[in-house]
Protein backbone atom coordinates (compact mmCIF):
# COMPACT_ATOMS: atom_id res chain seq x y z
CA UNK A 1 0.00 0.00 0.00
CA UNK A 2 2.88 2.06 -0.15
CA UNK A 3 2.96 3.06 -4.34
CA UNK A 4 -0.20 4.89 -3.97
CA UNK A 5 -1.22 8.48 -4.39
CA UNK A 6 -2.15 9.54 -0.80
CA UNK A 7 -4.30 12.67 -1.95
CA UNK A 8 -6.33 10.45 -3.85
CA UNK A 9 -6.96 8.26 -0.79
CA UNK A 10 -7.47 10.79 1.76
CA UNK A 11 -11.00 12.18 0.79
CA UNK A 12 -12.47 8.70 0.53
CA UNK A 13 -11.29 8.00 4.05
CA UNK A 14 -13.07 10.91 5.36
CA UNK A 15 -15.81 10.00 3.48
CA UNK A 16 -16.17 6.90 4.78
CA UNK A 17 -15.26 7.87 8.33
CA UNK A 18 -18.20 10.23 7.84
CA UNK A 19 -20.75 7.53 6.83
CA UNK A 20 -19.48 5.26 9.49
CA UNK A 21 -20.71 8.55 12.25
CA UNK A 22 -24.36 8.94 10.26
CA UNK A 23 -24.73 5.14 11.22
CA UNK A 24 -23.67 5.33 14.93
CA UNK A 25 -25.31 8.55 15.46
CA UNK A 26 -28.49 6.78 13.63
CA UNK A 27 -28.35 3.93 16.06
CA UNK A 28 -27.78 6.01 19.48
CA UNK A 29 -30.66 8.20 18.03
CA UNK A 30 -32.96 5.50 17.36
CA UNK A 31 -32.20 3.35 20.39
CA UNK A 32 -35.29 3.22 22.60
CA UNK A 33 -37.34 2.60 19.61
CA UNK A 34 -39.32 -0.33 17.74
CA UNK A 35 -35.78 -2.16 16.95
CA UNK A 36 -37.07 -4.59 14.08
CA UNK A 37 -39.31 -1.96 12.34
CA UNK A 38 -36.22 0.41 13.12
CA UNK A 39 -33.82 -1.63 11.89
CA UNK A 40 -34.88 -2.80 8.91
CA UNK A 41 -37.07 0.17 7.54
CA UNK A 42 -35.97 3.34 9.66
CA UNK A 43 -39.78 3.46 11.35
CA UNK A 44 -41.47 4.84 8.55
CA UNK A 45 -40.15 8.43 8.54
CA UNK A 46 -38.51 8.75 5.70
CA UNK A 47 -39.64 12.02 3.89
CA UNK A 48 -39.74 12.76 0.14
CA UNK A 49 -36.13 14.09 -0.58
CA UNK A 50 -34.46 11.44 1.48
CA UNK A 51 -36.84 8.45 -0.04
CA UNK A 52 -36.17 9.76 -3.82
CA UNK A 53 -32.76 9.67 -2.82
CA UNK A 54 -32.01 6.33 -1.09
CA UNK A 55 -34.33 4.93 -4.14
CA UNK A 56 -31.97 6.85 -7.16
CA UNK A 57 -28.45 5.33 -5.09
CA UNK A 58 -29.53 1.84 -4.65
CA UNK A 59 -30.78 1.70 -8.30
CA UNK A 60 -27.78 3.42 -9.74
CA UNK A 61 -24.87 1.19 -9.50
CA UNK A 62 -21.50 1.56 -10.23
CA UNK A 63 -21.33 0.09 -13.40
CA UNK A 64 -24.00 3.27 -14.09
CA UNK A 65 -20.43 4.96 -13.20
CA UNK A 66 -18.32 2.94 -14.83
CA UNK A 67 -19.26 0.64 -17.50
CA UNK A 68 -21.88 1.75 -18.73
CA UNK A 69 -20.39 5.11 -19.99
CA UNK A 70 -17.04 3.06 -21.28
CA UNK A 71 -19.92 1.68 -23.55
CA UNK A 72 -21.00 4.96 -24.72
CA UNK A 73 -17.18 6.19 -25.39
CA UNK A 74 -17.54 3.13 -27.87
CA UNK A 75 -20.92 3.16 -29.44
CA UNK A 76 -22.02 6.82 -28.62
CA UNK A 77 -25.51 8.97 -28.67
CA UNK A 78 -27.42 5.49 -29.09
CA UNK A 79 -26.13 4.22 -25.91
CA UNK A 80 -27.36 7.51 -24.03
CA UNK A 81 -30.71 7.16 -25.66
CA UNK A 82 -30.93 3.30 -24.23
CA UNK A 83 -29.76 4.53 -20.86
CA UNK A 84 -32.30 7.32 -20.35
CA UNK A 85 -35.53 4.70 -20.33
CA UNK A 86 -34.18 4.56 -16.71
CA UNK A 87 -36.07 7.93 -15.88
CA UNK A 88 -39.03 5.50 -16.04
CA UNK A 89 -37.75 3.67 -12.86
CA UNK A 90 -38.20 5.62 -10.02
CA UNK A 91 -41.55 7.01 -10.97
CA UNK A 92 -43.06 3.86 -11.84
CA UNK A 93 -41.97 1.86 -9.02
CA UNK A 94 -43.77 4.39 -6.38
CA UNK A 95 -46.54 5.19 -8.62
CA UNK A 96 -48.02 1.87 -9.15
CA UNK A 97 -46.53 -0.44 -6.01
CA UNK A 98 -45.80 2.84 -3.44
CA UNK A 99 -48.95 3.85 -2.24
CA UNK A 100 -50.27 0.07 -2.31
CA UNK A 101 -47.52 -1.15 -0.07
CA UNK A 102 -47.57 1.45 1.91
CA UNK A 103 -51.29 0.95 3.20
CA UNK A 104 -50.63 -2.72 3.15
CA UNK A 105 -47.17 -2.70 5.59
CA UNK A 106 -49.32 -0.69 7.98
CA UNK A 107 -52.48 -2.72 7.71
CA UNK A 108 -50.42 -6.24 8.10
CA UNK A 109 -47.61 -4.46 10.39
CA UNK A 110 -45.49 -5.72 7.63
CA UNK A 111 -41.91 -4.74 7.39
CA UNK A 112 -40.56 -6.65 4.25
CA UNK A 113 -42.08 -7.34 0.82
CA UNK A 114 -41.95 -10.98 1.63
CA UNK A 115 -44.07 -10.01 4.67
CA UNK A 116 -46.88 -8.91 1.99
CA UNK A 117 -46.12 -11.78 -0.52
CA UNK A 118 -46.70 -14.11 2.69
CA UNK A 119 -50.17 -12.18 3.46
CA UNK A 120 -50.85 -12.31 -0.16
CA UNK A 121 -50.72 -15.54 -0.90
CA UNK A 122 -51.03 -17.77 2.65
CA UNK A 123 -47.91 -19.48 2.16
CA UNK A 124 -44.50 -20.01 4.14
CA UNK A 125 -42.94 -21.76 1.17
CA UNK A 126 -43.74 -19.30 -0.99
CA UNK A 127 -42.58 -16.79 1.58
CA UNK A 128 -39.26 -18.56 1.96
CA UNK A 129 -38.27 -19.20 -2.02
CA UNK A 130 -38.68 -15.37 -1.97
CA UNK A 131 -36.26 -15.05 1.23
CA UNK A 132 -34.03 -16.96 -0.81
CA UNK A 133 -34.19 -15.43 -4.09
CA UNK A 134 -33.50 -12.37 -2.52
CA UNK A 135 -30.49 -13.37 -0.94
CA UNK A 136 -29.15 -15.81 -3.56
CA UNK A 137 -29.45 -12.65 -6.34
CA UNK A 138 -28.41 -10.02 -3.84
CA UNK A 139 -25.43 -12.19 -2.55
CA UNK A 140 -24.17 -11.48 -6.86
CA UNK A 141 -25.50 -8.10 -7.16
CA UNK A 142 -23.34 -7.45 -4.05
CA UNK A 143 -20.23 -9.22 -5.47
CA UNK A 144 -20.43 -7.34 -8.24
CA UNK A 145 -20.32 -3.96 -7.04
CA UNK A 146 -17.71 -4.60 -4.92
CA UNK A 147 -15.10 -6.08 -7.19
CA UNK A 148 -16.03 -2.87 -9.78
CA UNK A 149 -15.99 -0.58 -6.58
CA UNK A 150 -12.34 -2.09 -5.66
CA UNK A 151 -10.92 -2.31 -9.20
CA UNK A 152 -11.76 1.52 -9.92
CA UNK A 153 -10.45 1.73 -6.86
CA UNK A 154 -7.18 0.35 -7.52
CA UNK A 155 -6.91 1.69 -11.17
CA UNK A 156 -6.89 5.39 -10.17
CA UNK A 157 -5.41 5.66 -7.04
CA UNK A 158 -2.73 3.25 -7.56
CA UNK A 159 -3.42 0.96 -4.32
CA UNK A 160 -4.04 -2.46 -4.48
CA UNK A 161 -7.50 -3.95 -5.18
CA UNK A 162 -7.46 -5.42 -1.53
CA UNK A 163 -6.89 -2.33 0.05
CA UNK A 164 -9.62 -0.66 -1.60
CA UNK A 165 -11.83 -3.52 -0.86
CA UNK A 166 -11.24 -3.02 2.77
CA UNK A 167 -11.52 0.60 2.43
CA UNK A 168 -14.49 0.93 1.32
CA UNK A 169 -16.37 -2.64 1.35
CA UNK A 170 -15.77 -3.37 4.77
CA UNK A 171 -16.80 -0.37 6.15
CA UNK A 172 -20.12 -0.41 4.30
CA UNK A 173 -20.59 -3.56 5.78
CA UNK A 174 -19.72 -1.94 9.42
CA UNK A 175 -22.12 0.83 8.81
CA UNK A 176 -24.91 -0.95 7.35
CA UNK A 177 -24.72 -3.63 10.42
CA UNK A 178 -24.68 -0.63 12.72
CA UNK A 179 -27.18 1.93 11.79
CA UNK A 180 -29.65 -0.55 10.02
CA UNK A 181 -32.31 0.88 7.07
CA UNK A 182 -32.48 4.59 8.64
CA UNK A 183 -28.69 5.22 7.97
CA UNK A 184 -28.86 3.29 4.81
CA UNK A 185 -31.07 6.24 3.78
CA UNK A 186 -29.08 8.64 5.12
CA UNK A 187 -25.93 7.79 3.24
CA UNK A 188 -27.45 6.82 0.26
CA UNK A 189 -28.74 10.38 0.03
CA UNK A 190 -24.93 11.44 0.45
CA UNK A 191 -23.88 8.98 -1.69
CA UNK A 192 -26.43 10.65 -4.30
CA UNK A 193 -24.92 14.04 -3.96
CA UNK A 194 -21.74 12.96 -4.36
CA UNK A 195 -22.59 11.18 -7.30
CA UNK A 196 -23.88 14.16 -8.43
CA UNK A 197 -21.29 16.31 -7.57
CA UNK A 198 -18.50 13.74 -8.93
CA UNK A 199 -20.48 13.64 -12.91
CA UNK A 200 -20.13 17.75 -13.22
CA UNK A 201 -16.57 17.71 -11.39
CA UNK A 202 -15.16 14.80 -14.24
CA UNK A 203 -17.46 16.85 -16.84
CA UNK A 204 -15.93 19.84 -16.47
CA UNK A 205 -11.87 18.61 -16.48
CA UNK A 206 -12.72 16.40 -19.37
CA UNK A 207 -14.34 19.13 -21.54
CA UNK A 208 -10.85 21.33 -20.23
CA UNK A 209 -8.75 18.35 -21.11
CA UNK A 210 -10.34 17.79 -24.74
CA UNK A 211 -9.71 21.65 -25.50
CA UNK A 212 -13.30 22.67 -25.09
CA UNK A 213 -17.03 21.74 -25.84
CA UNK A 214 -16.99 23.18 -29.45
CA UNK A 215 -13.16 21.40 -30.20
CA UNK A 216 -14.04 18.26 -28.73
CA UNK A 217 -17.40 17.55 -31.03
CA UNK A 218 -16.14 19.03 -34.03
CA UNK A 219 -13.43 16.20 -33.79
CA UNK A 220 -16.11 13.19 -32.95
CA UNK A 221 -18.49 14.49 -36.23
CA UNK A 222 -15.19 13.97 -38.59
CA UNK A 223 -13.82 11.15 -37.37
CA UNK A 224 -16.77 8.99 -35.35
CA UNK A 225 -19.48 9.42 -37.42
CA UNK A 226 -21.45 6.39 -35.66
CA UNK A 227 -21.43 7.53 -32.74
CA UNK A 228 -24.14 9.98 -34.07
CA UNK A 229 -25.86 7.26 -35.28
CA UNK A 230 -28.76 5.70 -33.28
CA UNK A 231 -27.72 1.86 -35.02
CA UNK A 232 -24.41 2.96 -34.10
CA UNK A 233 -23.31 1.37 -37.88
CA UNK A 234 -24.34 -2.04 -36.13
CA UNK A 235 -23.34 -1.73 -32.49
CA UNK A 236 -26.15 -0.40 -31.28
CA UNK A 237 -28.88 -3.25 -32.45
CA UNK A 238 -32.85 -2.91 -31.64
CA UNK A 239 -32.04 -5.92 -29.56
CA UNK A 240 -30.16 -3.95 -26.93
CA UNK A 241 -33.02 -1.28 -26.94
CA UNK A 242 -35.71 -3.61 -26.12
CA UNK A 243 -34.31 -5.63 -23.72
CA UNK A 244 -33.32 -2.55 -21.74
CA UNK A 245 -36.50 -1.21 -21.97
CA UNK A 246 -37.39 -4.28 -19.85
CA UNK A 247 -34.07 -5.12 -17.81
CA UNK A 248 -33.40 -1.64 -16.52
CA UNK A 249 -37.17 0.10 -17.11
CA UNK A 250 -40.24 -1.33 -16.76
CA UNK A 251 -39.74 -4.73 -14.58
CA UNK A 252 -37.63 -2.58 -12.26
CA UNK A 253 -40.47 -1.42 -10.44
CA UNK A 254 -40.71 -5.27 -9.14
CA UNK A 255 -37.19 -5.46 -7.87
CA UNK A 256 -37.20 -5.85 -3.91
CA UNK A 257 -35.03 -3.21 -3.04
CA UNK A 258 -37.23 -0.91 -4.63
CA UNK A 259 -40.55 -2.05 -3.41
CA UNK A 260 -39.52 -1.85 0.25
CA UNK A 261 -39.17 1.69 -0.02
CA UNK A 262 -42.96 2.07 -0.14
CA UNK A 263 -42.83 0.47 3.01
CA UNK A 264 -40.48 3.42 4.53
CA UNK A 265 -41.83 6.51 3.74
CA UNK A 266 -43.64 8.67 6.49
CA UNK A 267 -46.52 10.20 4.43
CA UNK A 268 -47.79 10.68 0.60
CA UNK A 269 -46.68 14.10 0.35
CA UNK A 270 -43.15 12.74 0.68
CA UNK A 271 -44.00 10.14 -2.02
CA UNK A 272 -45.51 12.48 -4.37
CA UNK A 273 -42.34 14.61 -4.04
CA UNK A 274 -40.03 11.73 -4.02
CA UNK A 275 -41.49 10.77 -7.70
CA UNK A 276 -40.89 14.22 -9.07
CA UNK A 277 -37.26 14.39 -7.46
CA UNK A 278 -35.83 10.91 -8.14
CA UNK A 279 -36.78 11.37 -12.11
CA UNK A 280 -34.74 14.64 -11.76
CA UNK A 281 -31.70 13.15 -10.53
CA UNK A 282 -31.65 9.95 -12.14
CA UNK A 283 -32.07 11.45 -15.18
CA UNK A 284 -29.74 14.08 -14.24
CA UNK A 285 -26.82 11.38 -13.54
CA UNK A 286 -28.11 9.06 -16.51
CA UNK A 287 -27.56 11.18 -19.12
CA UNK A 288 -24.21 13.74 -17.22
CA UNK A 289 -21.95 10.49 -16.89
CA UNK A 290 -22.92 8.66 -19.81
CA UNK A 291 -22.47 12.08 -22.31
CA UNK A 292 -18.97 12.45 -20.11
CA UNK A 293 -18.65 8.84 -21.59
CA UNK A 294 -18.46 10.07 -24.77
CA UNK A 295 -16.77 13.30 -24.33
CA UNK A 296 -13.94 11.72 -23.07
CA UNK A 297 -12.94 11.23 -26.99
CA UNK A 298 -11.45 14.74 -25.92
CA UNK A 299 -8.91 13.39 -23.32
CA UNK A 300 -8.15 9.40 -24.60
CA UNK A 301 -7.62 9.21 -28.69
CA UNK A 302 -7.40 5.58 -29.14
CA UNK A 303 -10.32 3.17 -28.56
CA UNK A 304 -11.91 1.43 -25.62
CA UNK A 305 -9.46 -1.41 -26.48
CA UNK A 306 -6.49 0.64 -26.49
CA UNK A 307 -7.22 1.28 -22.79
CA UNK A 308 -7.81 -2.90 -21.73
CA UNK A 309 -11.80 -2.29 -22.51
CA UNK A 310 -14.53 -0.35 -21.81
CA UNK A 311 -14.71 -0.96 -18.36
CA UNK A 312 -11.01 1.27 -18.46
CA UNK A 313 -12.37 4.38 -19.97
CA UNK A 314 -13.63 6.18 -17.16
CA UNK A 315 -11.07 5.09 -14.55
CA UNK A 316 -8.29 6.30 -17.40
CA UNK A 317 -10.31 9.78 -17.79
CA UNK A 318 -9.91 10.05 -14.44
CA UNK A 319 -6.51 9.65 -13.79
CA UNK A 320 -5.66 11.82 -17.35
CA UNK A 321 -8.16 14.53 -16.82
CA UNK A 322 -8.47 15.46 -13.07
CA UNK A 323 -5.73 17.10 -11.23
CA UNK A 324 -4.14 14.90 -8.88
CA UNK A 325 -5.59 16.41 -5.73
CA UNK A 326 -8.49 16.11 -6.97
CA UNK A 327 -8.50 12.07 -7.69
CA UNK A 328 -9.70 11.49 -4.98
CA UNK A 329 -12.70 13.12 -5.20
CA UNK A 330 -13.65 12.48 -8.18
CA UNK A 331 -13.39 8.32 -7.31
CA UNK A 332 -15.78 9.41 -4.58
CA UNK A 333 -18.48 9.50 -7.04
CA UNK A 334 -18.60 5.90 -8.54
CA UNK A 335 -17.47 4.30 -5.65
CA UNK A 336 -20.50 6.22 -3.81
CA UNK A 337 -22.75 4.27 -6.61
CA UNK A 338 -21.04 1.41 -5.36
CA UNK A 339 -21.76 1.76 -1.45
CA UNK A 340 -25.55 3.06 -1.91
CA UNK A 341 -26.36 -0.54 -3.72
CA UNK A 342 -24.68 -2.24 -1.07
CA UNK A 343 -26.49 -0.76 1.79
CA UNK A 344 -29.36 -0.97 0.02
CA UNK A 345 -29.07 -4.92 -1.39
CA UNK A 346 -27.90 -6.10 2.84
CA UNK A 347 -30.00 -4.08 4.38
CA UNK A 348 -33.04 -6.32 2.60
CA UNK A 349 -30.87 -9.62 2.57
CA UNK A 350 -30.71 -9.30 6.07
CA UNK A 351 -34.43 -9.04 6.91
CA UNK A 352 -35.10 -11.80 4.48
CA UNK A 353 -33.13 -14.07 6.86
CA UNK A 354 -33.98 -12.35 10.15
CA UNK A 355 -37.37 -10.87 9.89
CA UNK A 356 -38.96 -13.61 7.10
CA UNK A 357 -37.36 -16.88 8.29
CA UNK A 358 -35.93 -16.73 11.64
CA UNK A 359 -38.33 -14.40 13.30
CA UNK A 360 -41.46 -15.75 11.45
CA UNK A 361 -40.59 -19.76 12.31
CA UNK A 362 -39.95 -18.42 15.78
CA UNK A 363 -43.52 -16.54 16.22
CA UNK A 364 -44.88 -19.71 14.77
CA UNK A 365 -43.87 -22.23 17.19
CA UNK A 366 -44.08 -19.95 20.13
CA UNK A 367 -40.48 -19.26 20.60
CA UNK A 368 -39.98 -16.39 22.52
CA UNK A 369 -37.34 -14.25 21.29
CA UNK A 370 -35.85 -11.11 23.11
CA UNK A 371 -34.90 -7.95 22.21
CA UNK A 372 -31.70 -7.88 22.50
CA UNK A 373 -31.31 -10.98 20.80
CA UNK A 374 -33.11 -9.88 17.86
CA UNK A 375 -30.97 -7.05 17.72
CA UNK A 376 -27.71 -9.03 17.70
CA UNK A 377 -29.28 -11.44 15.50
CA UNK A 378 -30.31 -8.64 13.24
CA UNK A 379 -26.49 -6.82 13.47
CA UNK A 380 -24.58 -10.10 13.34
CA UNK A 381 -26.73 -11.42 10.10
CA UNK A 382 -25.87 -8.08 8.23
CA UNK A 383 -22.41 -8.38 8.99
CA UNK A 384 -21.96 -12.45 7.76
CA UNK A 385 -24.11 -11.77 4.46
CA UNK A 386 -21.77 -8.64 3.99
CA UNK A 387 -18.46 -10.79 5.51
CA UNK A 388 -19.07 -13.59 2.82
CA UNK A 389 -19.52 -11.26 0.06
CA UNK A 390 -16.28 -9.72 0.66
CA UNK A 391 -14.78 -12.84 1.04
CA UNK A 392 -15.87 -13.35 -2.48
CA UNK A 393 -14.95 -10.50 -3.54
CA UNK A 394 -11.25 -10.93 -2.61
CA UNK A 395 -10.91 -13.42 -5.44
CA UNK A 396 -12.68 -11.55 -8.10
CA UNK A 397 -15.13 -13.88 -10.37
CA UNK A 398 -14.71 -13.43 -13.88
CA UNK A 399 -17.53 -11.86 -16.44
CA UNK A 400 -18.72 -9.42 -13.18
CA UNK A 401 -20.40 -7.25 -14.98
CA UNK A 402 -22.44 -10.56 -16.22
CA UNK A 403 -23.10 -11.09 -13.19
CA UNK A 404 -24.32 -8.08 -12.15
CA UNK A 405 -26.95 -8.39 -15.30
CA UNK A 406 -27.92 -11.74 -13.99
CA UNK A 407 -29.03 -11.21 -10.52
CA UNK A 408 -31.27 -8.18 -12.10
CA UNK A 409 -32.57 -10.40 -14.58
CA UNK A 410 -33.30 -13.45 -12.03
CA UNK A 411 -35.22 -10.90 -9.79
CA UNK A 412 -37.27 -9.36 -11.91
CA UNK A 413 -38.36 -12.97 -13.09
CA UNK A 414 -39.27 -13.72 -9.45
CA UNK A 415 -41.01 -10.92 -8.47
CA UNK A 416 -42.42 -9.06 -11.29
CA UNK A 417 -45.75 -10.60 -11.54
CA UNK A 418 -46.16 -12.49 -8.28
CA UNK A 419 -46.44 -8.64 -7.40
CA UNK A 420 -47.75 -6.87 -9.87
CA UNK A 421 -50.57 -9.45 -10.37
CA UNK A 422 -50.68 -10.38 -6.90
CA UNK A 423 -51.89 -6.84 -5.79
CA UNK A 424 -54.20 -5.72 -8.28
CA UNK A 425 -55.48 -8.93 -9.90
CA UNK A 426 -58.15 -10.84 -7.41
CA UNK A 427 -57.72 -14.26 -9.22
CA UNK A 428 -54.14 -14.02 -8.78
CA UNK A 429 -53.81 -17.22 -6.22
CA UNK A 430 -51.03 -18.90 -4.49
CA UNK A 431 -50.31 -21.92 -7.33
CA UNK A 432 -49.82 -18.70 -9.82
CA UNK A 433 -47.24 -16.94 -7.54
CA UNK A 434 -45.85 -20.38 -6.55
CA UNK A 435 -45.00 -21.51 -10.59
CA UNK A 436 -44.17 -18.25 -11.42
CA UNK A 437 -41.77 -17.29 -9.15
CA UNK A 438 -40.14 -20.90 -9.25
CA UNK A 439 -40.52 -21.84 -12.45
CA UNK A 440 -39.90 -18.34 -14.33
CA UNK A 441 -36.36 -18.39 -12.01
CA UNK A 442 -35.65 -21.79 -12.90
CA UNK A 443 -36.00 -21.32 -16.36
CA UNK A 444 -34.34 -17.99 -16.38
CA UNK A 445 -31.51 -19.30 -14.85
CA UNK A 446 -31.73 -22.59 -16.76
CA UNK A 447 -31.48 -20.65 -20.08
CA UNK A 448 -28.72 -18.28 -18.94
CA UNK A 449 -26.49 -21.44 -17.81
CA UNK A 450 -27.44 -23.16 -21.60
CA UNK A 451 -26.78 -19.51 -22.97
CA UNK A 452 -30.38 -19.90 -24.99
CA UNK A 453 -32.09 -16.72 -26.56
CA UNK A 454 -35.17 -16.11 -28.80
CA UNK A 455 -34.06 -13.68 -31.44
CA UNK A 456 -30.92 -12.83 -29.68
CA UNK A 457 -32.34 -10.77 -27.13
CA UNK A 458 -30.99 -11.07 -22.83
CA UNK A 459 -32.85 -14.41 -21.47
CA UNK A 460 -35.17 -11.93 -19.23
CA UNK A 461 -37.49 -11.76 -22.03
CA UNK A 462 -37.86 -15.58 -21.86
CA UNK A 463 -37.33 -15.46 -17.84
CA UNK A 464 -40.50 -12.64 -17.54
CA UNK A 465 -42.56 -14.31 -20.42
CA UNK A 466 -42.60 -17.81 -18.81
CA UNK A 467 -43.07 -16.44 -15.34
CA UNK A 468 -46.64 -14.77 -16.66
CA UNK A 469 -48.04 -17.80 -18.29
CA UNK A 470 -46.95 -20.00 -15.22
CA UNK A 471 -48.82 -17.18 -13.24
CA UNK A 472 -51.55 -17.37 -15.00
CA UNK A 473 -51.91 -20.99 -15.74
CA UNK A 474 -51.62 -21.36 -12.03
CA UNK A 475 -54.44 -18.77 -11.18
CA UNK A 476 -56.87 -20.35 -13.47
CA UNK A 477 -56.53 -24.00 -12.31
CA UNK A 478 -55.62 -23.29 -8.41
CA UNK A 479 -57.98 -22.64 -5.32
CA UNK A 480 -58.91 -18.94 -5.67
CA UNK A 481 -57.65 -16.71 -2.37
CA UNK A 482 -59.80 -16.89 0.79
CA UNK A 483 -62.18 -14.13 0.89
CA UNK A 484 -60.38 -12.68 4.59
CA UNK A 485 -57.50 -11.87 2.35
CA UNK A 486 -58.83 -10.53 -0.66
CA UNK A 487 -60.70 -8.73 2.11
CA UNK A 488 -57.38 -6.81 3.13
CA UNK A 489 -55.72 -6.81 -0.36
CA UNK A 490 -59.17 -5.39 -2.49
CA UNK A 491 -61.21 -4.17 0.10
CA UNK A 492 -64.51 -3.38 -1.04
CA UNK A 493 -66.84 -1.19 1.82
CA UNK B 1 -59.76 18.64 -0.94
CA UNK B 2 -62.33 15.26 -1.12
CA UNK B 3 -61.29 12.83 2.00
CA UNK B 4 -60.77 9.30 1.67
CA UNK B 5 -61.87 7.69 4.79
CA UNK B 6 -62.42 4.29 4.26
CA UNK B 7 -60.36 1.19 3.17
CA UNK B 8 -62.38 1.00 -0.28
CA UNK B 9 -62.28 4.19 -1.10
CA UNK B 10 -57.85 4.46 -0.37
CA UNK B 11 -57.65 1.23 -2.39
CA UNK B 12 -59.53 2.57 -5.32
CA UNK B 13 -57.86 5.36 -5.59
CA UNK B 14 -54.68 3.68 -5.65
CA UNK B 15 -55.51 1.69 -8.61
CA UNK B 16 -56.58 4.73 -10.55
CA UNK B 17 -53.17 5.98 -9.88
CA UNK B 18 -51.57 3.10 -10.57
CA UNK B 19 -53.35 2.70 -14.13
CA UNK B 20 -52.77 6.69 -14.51
CA UNK B 21 -49.00 5.85 -14.33
CA UNK B 22 -48.85 2.67 -16.88
CA UNK B 23 -50.79 5.00 -18.88
CA UNK B 24 -47.90 7.22 -18.28
CA UNK B 25 -45.50 5.36 -19.19
CA UNK B 26 -46.90 4.01 -22.30
CA UNK B 27 -46.97 8.15 -23.38
CA UNK B 28 -43.54 7.89 -22.69
CA UNK B 29 -42.69 4.87 -24.56
CA UNK B 30 -44.43 6.32 -27.65
CA UNK B 31 -42.02 9.65 -27.19
CA UNK B 32 -39.51 7.65 -27.09
CA UNK B 33 -39.53 6.02 -29.96
CA UNK B 34 -40.81 9.37 -31.88
CA UNK B 35 -37.93 11.83 -30.55
CA UNK B 36 -35.43 9.17 -31.17
CA UNK B 37 -35.94 6.96 -33.89
CA UNK B 38 -38.67 8.99 -35.60
CA UNK B 39 -36.33 11.59 -36.08
CA UNK B 40 -32.90 9.75 -36.58
CA UNK B 41 -32.97 11.20 -40.77
CA UNK B 42 -33.46 14.83 -39.76
CA UNK B 43 -30.74 16.90 -40.77
CA UNK B 44 -31.04 19.13 -38.34
CA UNK B 45 -28.55 19.62 -35.43
CA UNK B 46 -28.31 21.48 -31.79
CA UNK B 47 -25.19 22.30 -30.36
CA UNK B 48 -23.55 19.38 -32.92
CA UNK B 49 -25.31 17.13 -32.31
CA UNK B 50 -28.30 15.81 -33.93
CA UNK B 51 -32.16 16.30 -33.49
CA UNK B 52 -32.83 12.34 -32.30
CA UNK B 53 -29.59 12.56 -29.76
CA UNK B 54 -31.21 15.69 -28.23
CA UNK B 55 -34.88 14.69 -27.70
CA UNK B 56 -34.23 11.58 -27.66
CA UNK B 57 -32.12 12.04 -24.55
CA UNK B 58 -32.45 15.38 -23.08
CA UNK B 59 -36.30 15.51 -24.62
CA UNK B 60 -37.26 12.04 -23.43
CA UNK B 61 -36.00 13.40 -19.83
CA UNK B 62 -37.72 16.61 -19.54
CA UNK B 63 -40.70 14.54 -21.09
CA UNK B 64 -40.44 12.15 -18.16
CA UNK B 65 -40.11 15.34 -15.64
CA UNK B 66 -43.68 16.64 -16.81
CA UNK B 67 -45.37 13.54 -16.50
CA UNK B 68 -43.92 12.85 -12.83
CA UNK B 69 -44.89 16.74 -12.57
CA UNK B 70 -48.55 15.65 -13.65
CA UNK B 71 -49.08 12.45 -12.09
CA UNK B 72 -47.34 13.73 -8.56
CA UNK B 73 -49.42 17.38 -8.36
CA UNK B 74 -52.33 16.89 -9.90
CA UNK B 75 -53.61 13.20 -10.54
CA UNK B 76 -52.64 11.82 -7.50
CA UNK B 77 -53.80 12.72 -4.12
CA UNK B 78 -53.06 12.50 -0.25
CA UNK B 79 -54.10 10.12 1.89
CA UNK B 80 -54.33 8.76 5.18
CA UNK B 81 -51.90 5.69 5.30
CA UNK B 82 -53.32 4.66 8.64
CA UNK B 83 -51.09 3.17 11.17
CA UNK B 84 -50.07 4.93 14.67
CA UNK B 85 -46.67 6.53 12.32
CA UNK B 86 -48.29 8.08 10.00
CA UNK B 87 -49.06 12.04 10.47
Amino acid sequence: MTEGNLSALLPLVIFMAFMVAISIFVRHKQAEKNFVSNYFIGNRQLGGFVLAMTTVATYSSVSSFVGGPGMAFQVGFGWIYMAVVQVTAIFLVLGIFGKRVALLARKLNAVTVVDIIRARFQSDFLAAVAAFVIVLFFCGTMTAQFVGGAKLFAAVTGYSYEAGLILFGLVVVVYTSIGGFRAVALTDTLCALIMMIGIVLLLHYVLQAGGGYENIMTTLEKNNPELFEPFSFGNMPWTIYFTQWLLVGICTIALPQSVVRGISYKNTAGLHQAMLIGTVVVGFMNIGINFTGILAHGVLTGTAADYGGVDNVIPTTIVRAMPPELVGLAIIGPLAASISTISGLLIVASSAIVKDVYLHYAEKNNHVVTPSRVKFLSMATTALIGGAVFVIALTPPSLIWLINMFAFGGLETAFFWTLLLGLFWKRANKLGAMLSMTGGTIIYCATQAAGFKIFNLHQITIGITCSLILFLIGSYFGKKSDEETLKIFFPTK
Amino acid sequence: MKKFNTDAEKFSLVRREAIYTGLALVGLIIFWLIAGFGTASSEIKIFHLPLWAVLGTVGVWFVAIVISAILSKILFKDVDLGGDDDD
